[in-house]
């Protein structure tokens, strides 16, 4: 018993390492720029193609094709801030929503449109190897992913509070006029951050295809997720995300195993539902660390 | 640095209308006005955040106002904003240290945060802290000393004094005296009337949108309205 | 405004009423049907994300709700849908209360997550409970033609019912405008605190609008299990088809009774068009269309059209 609460456990931490990746690049940007990006999962699923259609044509491994989906990823997120969200940024909350909303809806039904319905799967030799540590058994590629993804997340921590313009970006998200009258090219740094966002999902979406597969509509189950990711880290808060990815992993495990696999998304709506009652400034607090 | 005759608007509010004001190398200049007289718009529109709609700002010859506002930094015009707004969940030193973002203040940043702890002592012991934590008082000397680190030339502070007791205002009133004998030229916002003047060489009235009065500091003092009207004698 | 409203409107309603009598082809008459169910869907959502101002992406589960009581009871208790969807109503009142009562604290974006969260689980909820509901699998409705089983042989007494329901909001919609409750959200749409500060019960007045809205989306749902005969979770609770209800609002303007009528007229033979013509290998395409209007629309013309028009016939007549 006690060996299946613990495979649970590691393969929610895994897997919640992932999550908290894809809920910091959307974090990031609401804290930044105040706007929530309906269209978030959608980069996921372009990343998570792209991995694809690099390895089935170049026969480059995921985890090195990072190296070409994260700026490729960065550079759409650049592109599409300038020519959508930048517009939206003054505007209504209603005209946010629904512009994104409409963004998302075009990318995910031209990823149908263009390739199709049909899953897609990267096929690597370690793709079913694991490691046995005494009586558990961890996949190796979903370890290799987490690893990269909490690396990742320090990386980012560090340049957000070392470098000048990763201040600028926190200074940008605590008090815009504070930022503008210190210098900072508030336009640079929304393009920046919705870039480095971007970046953030291209990244995991380069992780997740050894252990996941591709097909359009997958941005659904992971910006949902990752939106109660975010609530319950706090909106802004990066190490709210990575915390809550983590707890969101382990809770999906367990109520996969515990509940039922058909309801497990259910158990954690319910709890993002909580959330938003006791605590809607997330678990972490208001910190936009 | 030379305000000419500008005007400035809030949709159907006009704001400022055709103020004009200068303010020589190493003065202090006091712009003194009740709430809403527009004195906050005069320094956001130097500033670069919000536009004008006529008239021209220049600061040593160059126009500036239609330049944005990152670019106006890097001139040497600072702000330091009403109601401080500091950043509240950096620590002091990396409030501080965001002052000196812009590229001419980068390199001094060692210097600059000596000569920052030099004035304000307060702003040593608690360098770790974070921004939201502190109180007014320190929170405004904060507020001026990331003025500071961005290396002004002409230092603009809006409303200073605002909420704090009288013996931090004359704190800050004479730290800002040292800094202009240290060569900032100083731009005073305030409805502080009687401290700021004292310390000024000149100053100007803002009622309604418009300068009423201007003159020597010393002058203004002793003008019947303005004692009446702001001094309450 | 008013030149939309009163005689112009009712008589637009006495030629639709004709139209539908008149035209024996099953395609336009379906057409007509979609057109009315389109508004009708339209103005239910226009009541809370309208008129109250909180964005809704998950009218699909008042809609789901709506469609999957009525025929559950249809097929297993034989209870003509009339009373069926009635029921499915109530349903989806309780359903609205569950979700407005703690959601409403929330604000903006957060209770849209919340919404589009509510939906999911019900979806969810509905594929793991198969032996009562049928699962993913959907239940079909034998069809068997007569009044009380709301099923007919052809298309017009459908039409007739449909144009019922859009009349039906339509009115609902006009009355809640000019009504107290209608004040009240106005007030608190521009400022909920300022609202709250002159004693409005802002949370009732939110949760009235939303159980209105709730009711009115599950009737439609049911009409539509009966028109369809066929219900199954990906379709009656999907995200997609909340965000499509809202389309003929957005487009022909949010907050107005004539908005989603018109919305719904413009877009929504469209939709059925591309359905027609572009076939299942271009699957999708229509779709890319629909995200493109709703991303023009909004950044374009966020007021919607008949806002639009109004506000430029007004500037031309003061001119």
């Amino acid at each position: 018993m006690l060996i299946i609460v613990g495979q649970s456990l590691i393969s929610g931490i895994l897997m919640g390492g992932i999550y908290a990746l894809v809920s910091i690049g959307l974090t990031l940007i609401f804290g930044v720029m105040n706007v929530v990006n309906f269209a978030h999962g959608e980069f996921l699923m372009l990343a998570m193609y792209l991995t694809f259609w690099v390895f089935h044509y170049l026969q480059i491994d995921p985890y090195v094709s990072l190296l070409i989906v994260t700026p490729a990823l960065f550079l759409i997120g650049v592109v599409t801030q300038k020519y959508l969200i930048q517009h939206l940024i003054q505007a209504e909350h209603y005209t946010q929503i629904f512009a994104t909303v409409g963004l998302s809806t075009i990318m995910a039904n031209a990823a149908l449109f263009f390739w199709k319905a049909d899953y897609r799967m990267v096929k690597t030799s370690y793709v079913s190897s694991t490691l046995t540590f005494s009586d558990l058994v961890v996949s190796y590629p979903r370890l290799i992913s987490f690893l990269v993804a909490i690396g990742i997340t320090v990386l980012l921590f560090l340049f957000l509070k070392y470098t000048y313009l990763g201040r600028a970006i926190r200074a940008t998200a605590q008090d815009i006029i504070g930022a503008r009258l210190m210098g900072v090219n508030i336009n640079r740094v929304y393009i920046f951050t919705f870039g480095l966002g971007s970046a953030c999902v291209g990244i995991a979406g380069a992780l997740l295809m050894p252990i996941y597969y591709a097909f359009p509509t997958v941005g659904l189950h992971f910006v949902l997720t990752a939106f109660v990711v975010v609530v319950l880290g706090g909106m802004g808060n990066i190490t709210g995300a990575l915390f809550g990815g983590l707890v969101i992993g382990v809770v999906e495990a367990f109520s996969g195993f515990f509940i039922s696999p058909e309801l497990k998304e259910a158990v954690y709506f319910v709890i993002f539902v909580l959330v938003l009652l006791v605590k809607p400034s997330g678990l972490f607090g208001l910190t936009k660390g | 640095m030379e305000v000419k005759k500008i005007n400035l608007g809030y949709g159907q509010m006009q704001v400022l209308k055709e103020v004009s004001l200068h303010v020589g190398d190493q003065e202090i200049v006091s712009l003194i006005g009740a709430n809403s007289a527009g004195k906050s718009s005069m320094l956001n529109a130097i500033s670069g955040l919000v536009p004008i709609s006529g008239g021209e700002i220049r600061f040593e010859g160059k126009r500036i106002d239609s330049l944005p506002s990152h670019e106006i930094i890097e001139y040497g015009i600072i702000q330091v904003p009403e109601g401080r707004r500091i950043f509240p969940f950096m620590t002091v030193k990396e409030n501080l240290e965001m002052g000196s973002y812009n590229r001419r203040a980068r390199e001094k940043n060692r210097d600059s945060l000596q000569r920052v702890y030099e004035h304000f002592p307060r702003l040593a012991e608690r360098k770790s802290q974070l921004g939201e934590s502190m109180s007014g008082g320190e929170q405004q000397m904060l507020a001026i000393g990331r003025g500071l680190m961005a290396g002004p030339k002409i230092l603009m502070l809006d409303e200073p004094s605002l909420g704090l007791g009288p013996i931090v205002v004359e704190m800050i009133f004479k730290v800002l005296q040292e800094v202009n004998r240290q060569g900032v030229t100083i731009l005073l916002v305030e409805q502080n009337v009687k401290e700021s003047l004292d310390i000024s060489t000149r100053g100007y009235v803002l009622e309604n949108g418009r300068v009423s009065l201007e003159g020597a500091a010393g002058d203004l003092l002793k003008n019947s309205y303005l004692k009446k009207a702001y001094l309450g004698l | 405004m008013s030149f939309l409203k009163g005689n112009y409107f009712l008589g637009f309603l006495i030629l639709l009423a004709l139209l539908v009598a008149v035209v024996q082809n099953a395609f336009v008459l379906h057409l007509l049907i979609m057109v009315f169910t389109s508004a009708a869907l339209g103005l239910a959502w226009n009541f809370i994300g309208g008129y109250g101002g909180q964005l809704s992406f998950g009218h699909a589960a008042f809609y789901g709700i709506g469609a999957y009581t009525s025929t559950l009871l249809f097929v297993h208790l034989g209870l003509t849908p009339w009373l069926g969807m009635i029921a499915g109503g109530i349903l989806a009142v309780v359903a609205s209360l569950i979700l407005g009562i703690p959601c409403f604290r929330l604000r903006g974006t957060y209770f849209t997550l919340a919404t589009i969260a509510f939906a999911e689980v019900l979806r969810i909820l509905v594929v793991y409970f198969k032996e009562f509901t049928g699962g993913s699998i959907g239940i079909v409705l034998k069809f068997n033609a007569g009044f009380l089983n709301m099923m007919f042989k052809n298309r017009e007494p459908f039409a007739y019912v449909a144009l019922g329901f859009m009349i039906l909001t339509y009115f609902l919609s006009v009355w809640i405008e000019n009504s107290r409750l209608g004040y009240y959200l106005t007030a608190l749409k521009e400022n909920e605190d300022g609202a709250r500060a002159l004693g409005i019960n802002t949370h009732r007045c939110k949760l009235i609008a939303l159980m209105i809205s709730a009711f009115l989306t599950a009737l439609i749902g049911s009409f539509f299990a009966q028109y369809l005969t066929f219900i199954e979770p990906e379709s009656e609770f999907s995200l997609g088809l909340s965000i499509g209800l809202t389309l003929s609002v957005m487009i022909g303007g949010i907050g107005t009774a004539m908005g989603p009528v018109i919305g719904a007229f413009i877009i929504t033979p469209l939709q059925e068009l591309l359905r027609i013509y572009i076939s299942g290998e271009h699957q999708g395409l229509q779709n890319i269309i629909y995200g493109i209007v709703l991303v023009v629309v909004v950044i374009c013309i966020p007021q919607g059209l008949y806002k639009w028009i109004v506000g430029t016939v007004l500037k031309k007549r003061a001119a």
